[in-house]
């Protein structure tokens, strides 16, 4: 028991740090709400007057909008791997952290935790906006919101840990955090349906993470909680934490 | 120095290989899908051309990356004993950072040029004018934030930013008569507005825009001026050698 007790302090600890990390310069927490602003208020809004009802869409304004959430969302859960590709290769901190007493599992695993900590403060406001305009600020299903976006900022978590073990530099990490988002982006439900897409598509369409994530959302908006698109993205997420967090152990074998 | 900042860009694959990704996935996949669902006829050929407009900004804005990260890293003092003058030094850096734009995005304005059957040569080379003006102002705002902010994260998110603000508060991507009134009072002066919308003039018609040029001007000039300035003023702290 005190051993368990131990290590939930442990990683709690180690959370906390990460999010500190994350807090030591607000301005950039500032600049992503900024950039979800301008996605939200400013693209989506375009978009939305331009796709007009008879498009098949009822309000492309609404349908869109959680997307720029999980954009905002996958930029705050790729900033952790890039922290850890920073205290790896810019501050040379891995030796340090590795002589501190906390074993090498329960340290890969508070680092996803933290990861995804991170991710849900930092798209806090974002959440609460589209929830807002989803009609469910004061309703049960605001949780169901944040479950949904703490589900998918796992598996991105667990992408951006992987990524920044194999990137040798700098440009590698943003350049496959680029190619990650733009299959996030445009091969997802986030913009269309999945009819919209072309037959040869549509297994892709419909194997993104980010598809499960927007779809759960949008089922939010319906009365009662839908747990079909959620429990599907379940399991990429899953899968990719733990994958981030095997990739983090075994680099850690110094 | 020109040349230089050239051969920096294209000796680093991974900035082209993900921005030609970039808009070989904007092109063929959400403009052609977007274009079903939306009530503007035309749209494809109104986002195919503000799409490169969109690519010039944004690859313009990777001389203050490559400025910012010289100055961390001490390039910066070994290329200041190089012998030019500081003036052809800050000229060159601009003259580079579009002329490498410049570069980039004529096979995807070939492209364009292809399948919308752009085929009047004046107006192609009127076209291009337009992107290398942008490209120059663009890359005079890029060095005036690379040398005033410090932070290296603070400089690559804010940058982001930037970029995203003055491409998407644009007519680059969509025409204003749809933007909420908020931002439609403000794109008419995005430098990226100006841009398209004498791209567009020349290329779909009725011809050059005055006053889209005019725009583009005042902000190369300004924005060139002061990127020379604010560069000038931290390699010999604003007295001129």
């Amino acid at each position: 028991m005190t051993a368990l007790a131990d290590n939930f302090r442990i990683a709690s600890n180690i959370v906390q740090r990460d999010i500190k990390i994350l807090f030591s310069d607000s301005f950039l927490v500032a600049i992503m709400f900024a950039n979800f602003a301008i996605d939200l208020f400013v693209t989506a809004a375009t978009f939305g007057r331009l796709v007009p009802p008879s498009s098949g869409i009822p309000s492309y304004f609404q349908f869109i909008a959680p997307g720029s959430n999980f954009v905002t969302c996958s930029v705050a859960a790729f900033q952790s791997g890039r922290d850890i590709w920073r205290e790896r290769y810019i501050k040379d901190l891995t030796s340090y952290l590795l002589s501190l007493p906390a074993s090498r599992r329960l340290w890969s695993v508070s680092r996803v935790a933290g990861g995804v900590a991170r991710s849900l403060i930092a798209t806090f406001p974002g959440t609460l906006t589209i929830c807002y305009l989803y009609g469910i600020l004061l309703d049960p299903r605001i949780l169901g919101a944040f479950s949904i976006v703490g589900l998918f900022s796992l598996g991105v978590v667990g992408i951006s840990m992987a990524v920044s073990a194999y990137a040798s530099s700098i440009e590698v990490f943003v350049t496959v955090r680029s190619t990650v988002q733009l299959y996030f982006s445009f091969f997802s439900t986030l913009f269309f349906s999945p009819d919209v897409f072309p037959s040869f598509l549509r297994p892709i369409v419909l194997a993104n993470p980010m598809t499960w994530a927007v779809e759960a959302f949008r089922q939010l908006s319906k009365p009662g909680v839908g747990l079909g698109p959620a429990s599907v993205l379940v399991v990429p997420s899953l899968a990719f934490a733990a994958l981030g967090t095997i990739v983090y152990l075994y680099h850690n074998q110094l | 120095m020109a040349r230089r900042d050239i051969e920096v860009l294209f000796r680093t694959p991974w900035i082209i290989i993900s921005r030609g990704l970039a808009f070989i996935i904007q092109l063929f996949v959400f403009a052609t899908l977007i274009s079903r669902l939306v009530s503007v006829s035309g749209f494809f050929q109104y986002y195919a051309v503000g799409s490169i407009i969109s690519m010039v900004a944004s690859i313009s804005f990777i001389i203050g990356y490559d400025i910012f990260e010289e100055a961390e890293e001490g390039v910066l003092d070994y290329l200041l004993t190089l012998p030019v003058s500081r003036r052809q030094f800050i000229i060159g850096r601009a003259l580079g950072g579009a002329i490498r734009a410049l570069i980039y995005v004529t096979p995807m304005f070939a492209v364009v040029a292809i399948i919308e059957g752009f085929a009047q040569p004046a107006s192609l080379a009127a076209a291009m004018a337009y992107l290398f003006l942008l490209a120059f102002g663009v890359t005079g705002l890029s060095i005036t934030v690379a040398v005033s902010v410090r932070s290296a994260n603070r400089f690559d998110v804010f940058l982001a930013l930037m970029e995203l603000a003055i491409v998407r508060a644009s007519t680059a991507l969509y025409p204003i008569s749809f933007m909420p009134s908020y931002v439609a009072s403000i794109a008419p002066f995005s430098p990226v507005s100006f841009a398209s919308n004498g791209a567009r003039s020349l290329l779909l018609g009725p011809g050059l825009d005055l006053s889209t040029l005019a725009g583009l001007l005042a902000f190369v000039v300004v924005f060139l001026g002061l990127g020379a300035a604010f560069y000038f003023r931290k390699l010999e702290g604003g007295v001129y050698a």
